[in-house]
């Protein structure tokens, strides 16, 4: 987990920024011409300085827009899972470790996902922010995305442009494909009363209480436990991660059951057992899951009822 | 949705406004003044609006007023075309357009139009103040589009710092585009011509009097640099004219005589160089007798020089001249003409001339004789002379006595003439002030002067200079030397103040001349001139382009590495760790790429198993300073255990 600490970042090189004029920009090219005629007819020594200064102007100003996108880092920070037919929200941090402000960012993220294209271009572009970094700040927007399937999401591709300082030519990074993926749970169903499936008692399993008010010691962080369990002041003191594990009174466990659904669609079935762990959760029981292939044994908790959805969210993928 | 690209607000409109009027404000001085106080006006109107969300001019009073500016041009100058009537309609439109502004784009397309206007005022003078003013517009202008482009970014400091620093950074390109952009001649098309105002100068005709009013001038006439020395004061005669046709109260050049004499040098050539102001007038001084004439002008007889045309602006000649010499024959015209003489001269003038053409036979005795009496005799040098009747020189000789060059020239010439010697009038420049800055001579209106030349037999053309006789102040220390202000100034010691401003006078001055002759007069041969002194005497366009355009580029890519160094700045425990991980990279252990500090410790540790407690000691504190709650608390054990490291 050590990498965790040194995030994944992509620093905008500068073979990864483009630039072309604006159509304020093809204007002044014209507006350049003109000066330049207007000097030439009238043999003006004064007219040709001011032309040429606005035309070395316009180059600096070029530069200073390249410049204006040059090694921004972008990171992805948090990411929460969401149900599905929610929105998801992905956290991109940009900053700025030189010493020169980055002025008038757009943080623009591409509307339909395809890898087939040029770096350069995106299919569709949606403006997200407009971000401003001082000298070594760092900023976070959030590029969301709607979700329709259960499963990871990955985040949009992101692509960050400028005008500044002219608006004479407009930069723009390549397409920046965010390492980060959003784990999308089910969509919980319409209540339904629960059904038990055929052969499974009500207090089958017997699985260790695995959640509660007392503290009970500390284990190996497992993906899934809550993350207001870890211990913190280990982490930082570069002992691994830790688990504060709490436990309860003991209560009758109850079990989903992929089965007790039978004659139900396979997507039908997730949903309705989304339905019953967050309910089961609400209410305090201590509940297992029971999928093909799968089980979670019974717990309580947040930490537990995120095992759960996980298990329910990545049914069927391996 | 909320609205991410900000919409122009009252600051924006500001900056515009801020700009315009900067730029348009030299107006006031070539075009109608209530120009600039419409284009004021209007954009006063949108900023009231603005602030007191007054009503907005719906489009049917825009386009009247549009109609309006249109009509007030054409009413003024009878067309829409050439340079004023354009200038005026375009600041007047630009007015207008005030009233139209809404989105960014028309904030751009205005200020745009604003660099236009500063390059308008340049068509009516080339100065270095007005170059210095337009700088100051550009930053206005610029700072304007930098804040276009990030309203609520920057504030005003910011911006223009921003501005003045692209500025700044564009001046070396724009000195290599200025000196290597291949300059052509004449113009595209043709110009309409605007005609040039009447400018104070020597005339063609001398009416007795005229010089005074030039006396009263300090405006410039020329500047002329020596290749070497400087000539000494009394020796600075520049002839503009000669004048050899008189009706006893005007002399004029008369009928052409054909091309000058022969000249004979005697003496070592003066090369130099004159930068004449315009003077709206074909002659060109030239000092004592020009060997030759500069390209498009020819010499006149009396070694004068004129140009093919009117001198409508600054205008630089190169020049030799010789200041012993002597002129060959006189023709059977320019006899006549050296010795014509009206009617109406005086008898008593006239036996005056006769007398001493009996005396002395010689013309050279003759002319001293006549200087003779201008000095024994109460003659008084005076800029404020009595007014002259109907027969001046006789006035002048036998009557009131006093008068400046003119008089004495008139006189002087009237009296050789009556007494068969061959002479004329040359009216010209003489003495000037030597330009200590820039090591050139400056010759003012002021010092406008006329002199007599007398052909004597063996050496030709011979000056005489009968103020000198009368008054060698004049001639020693320029009219300053004698008028009222001298008078009042004698004995004076000049002041320190006076002094620090006579010397900031003439460093402003050679500010002025160098910026002519590398603004106003660099044009297709002062460029082969720069370019031959590089070395590259025989460049083409194509090369010179070529040659242009590899060295913008190469400051170019140099900007943009310099610019891409901005540097990164690392905390104090990045710094100290950075200084850990090379350490270990030189002990083999380099670190992956976004390899964190616990991964690289345990491979380190495994590598280096004697270091074990080090390596454990640093990471840990590392990890402490950066994320724990440690800060800089951890800090200087962190540098210590690093720099005991080995």
């Amino acid at each position: 987990m050590a990498s965790a600490i040194e995030d994944d970042v992509v620093t905008l090189d500068r073979r990864s920024i483009y630039i072309l004029p604006t159509r304020a920009g093809v204007a002044f090219t014209g507006l350049l011409f003109v000066l330049l005629v207007a000097a030439i007819n009238y043999s003006n020594g004064l007219a040709y300085g001011l032309t040429f200064l606005l035309a070395a102007v316009a180059l600096v100003a070029l530069l200073y827009t390249h410049r204006n996108l040059h090694r921004v880092r972008i990171s992805t920070g948090n990411a929460p899972p969401v149900f599905a037919g929610e929105v998801a929200s992905f956290e991109v941090c940009l900053s700025n470790s030189g010493q020169t402000p980055r002025v008038a960012l757009r943080v623009e993220q591409e509307e339909a996902r395809s890898d087939a294209r040029p770096p350069w271009r995106m299919a569709g572009r949606m403006q997200v922010a407009r971000v401003h970094l001082g000298e070594g700040e760092t900023a976070c927007v959030t590029v969301s995305l709607p979700t329709l399937r259960r499963g990871y999401l990955h985040a949009p591709a992101i692509s960050l442009s400028t005008e500044f300082p002219l608006g004479i030519a407009h930069a723009w990074s390549r397409r920046v494909m965010l390492p980060t993926r959003v784990l999308v749970y089910p969509r919980p169903a319409p209540p339904r009363p629960r059904l038990a499936a055929a052969g499974g008692g009500e207090q089958a399993g017997t699985g260790a209480a695995r959640s509660g008010d007392d503290f009970a010691g500390l284990r190996e962080y497992a993906r899934g436990d809550s993350l207001r369990h870890v211990h913190w002041k280990a982490v930082a003191r570069g002992q691994g991660w830790l688990t504060k594990e709490f436990g309860g009174g003991a209560l009758g466990v109850q079990w989903l059951d992929w089965d007790a659904l039978e004659g139900l669609e396979a997507e039908v079935r997730l949903s309705v057992l989304t339905r019953w762990v967050l309910d089961a959760e609400q209410v305090g029981e201590l509940y297992g899951l029971r999928l093909p292939g799968k089980i979670v044994e019974p717990g309580s908790g947040e930490a537990h009822r995120d095992c759960c959805l996980v298990a329910l969210a990545l049914f069927g993928e391996s | 949705m909320r609205a991410l690209e900000p919409v122009p607000d009252r600051a924006a409109l500001l900056s515009l406004a801020v700009a315009g009027t900067v730029a348009v404000a030299p107006y006031a001085l070539e075009l109608p003044i209530w120009l600039v106080l419409l284009f004021l006006a209007f954009a006063l109107w949108r900023y009231a609006i603005e602030r007191w969300s007054l009503y907005h001019p719906g489009r049917t009073l825009r386009y009247a007023l549009t109609g309006l500016a249109v009509a007030l041009t054409f009413q003024q100058y009878h067309t829409l075309l050439g340079r004023d009537a354009g200038l005026m309609l375009l600041i007047a439109l630009l007015g207008v357009k005030f009233l139209e502004l809404k989105r960014y784009r028309d904030y751009w397309v205005s200020a745009f139009l604003f660099y236009l206007v500063i390059l308008g005022a340049f068509l009516y003078e080339q100065s270095l103040a007005l170059g210095l003013y337009a700088l100051v517009a550009v930053l206005a202008n610029t700072a304007a589009l930098v804040h276009f482009a990030a309203p609520d970014e920057l504030n005003l400091g910011a911006r223009l710092r921003l501005a003045s620093g692209l500025i700044f950074r564009a001046l070396p390109l724009m000195l290599l585009l200025y000196f290597l952009f291949p300059r052509l001649h004449g113009a595209l098309w043709a110009l309409p011509d605007d005609s040039s105002q009447a400018l104070t100068g020597l005339d063609d005709t001398m009416q007795l009097g005229d010089i005074n009013h030039l006396a009263e001038s300090s405006d410039l006439a020329m500047r002329v640099a020596f290749e070497g020395e400087i000539p000494a004061r009394r020796d600075r005669y520049f002839r503009a004219l000669v004048l050899w046709e008189t009706d006893g109260r005007s002399w004029r050049r008369g009928p052409a005589l054909g091309d000058a004499a022969e000249m004979v040098p005697r003496g070592p050539p003066w090369r130099y160089e004159v930068v004449l102001e315009p003077s709206n007038r074909r002659w060109l001084p030239a000092l004592d007798l020009p060997f030759g004439p500069p390209p498009q002008a020819r010499v006149r007889a009396g070694f004068t020089l004129e140009h093919r045309e009117a001198v409508r602006e600054r205008l630089r000649y190169a020049l030799t001249s010789f200041m012993r010499y002597t002129t060959g024959e006189l023709t059977e015209r320019e006899r006549a003409a050296a010795l014509q003489l009206p009617d109406t001269i005086s008898p008593r003038a006239r036996a005056l001339a006769k007398e001493w053409a009996t005396e002395h036979g010689d013309a050279r005795e003759i002319a001293n004789a006549a200087l003779t009496l201008f000095r024994r005799e109460a003659f008084v040098y005076t800029l404020t002379p009595p007014p002259l009747g109907a027969d001046p020189v006789d006035e002048f000789l036998f009557g009131t006595r006093r008068g400046f060059c003119e008089h004495y020239a008139a006189a002087f010439v009237t009296l050789m003439r009556a007494a068969n010697v061959p002479a004329r009038v040359v009216t010209g420049y003489q003495g000037g002030e030597v330009n200590e800055a820039g090591g050139y001579l400056m010759l003012r209106q002021q010092d406008a002067h006329a002199w007599a030349e007398v052909w004597v037999a063996g050496t030709g053309w011979t000056r005489f200079d009968p103020t000198a006789a009368i008054a060698p102040e004049r001639v020693e220390l320029g009219t300053l030397g004698v008028g009222p202000i001298a008078d009042s100034l004698q004995g004076i010691e000049i002041g320190i103040f006076e002094r620090g401003w006579l010397t900031t006078r003439l460093y402003w001055d050679l500010a002025n001349l160098s910026w002519y002759r590398w603004v106003s007069d660099f044009g297709p041969e002062r460029q082969r001139e720069l370019l031959a002194a590089l070395g590259l005497e025989r460049v083409s366009l194509r090369g010179l382009l070529l040659l242009m355009m590899t060295a913008v580029l190469a400051v170019a890519l140099l900007y943009a590495l310099w610019l891409a160094r901005n540097r990164e700045r690392l905390d104090p425990a990045q710094r100290a760790y950075a200084r850990f991980c090379r350490k270990l990279a030189r002990a083999g252990v380099a670190r992956a790429p976004a390899e964190g500090p616990v991964a690289l410790a345990e491979r380190a540790m495994a590598h280096l198993p004697d270091k074990r407690a080090a390596i454990d000691a640093i990471t840990k504190s590392y990890v402490a300073a950066r994320y724990g709650s440690g800060g800089r608390i951890a800090l200087s054990p962190l540098r210590r255990a690093v720099r005991a490291f080995r």
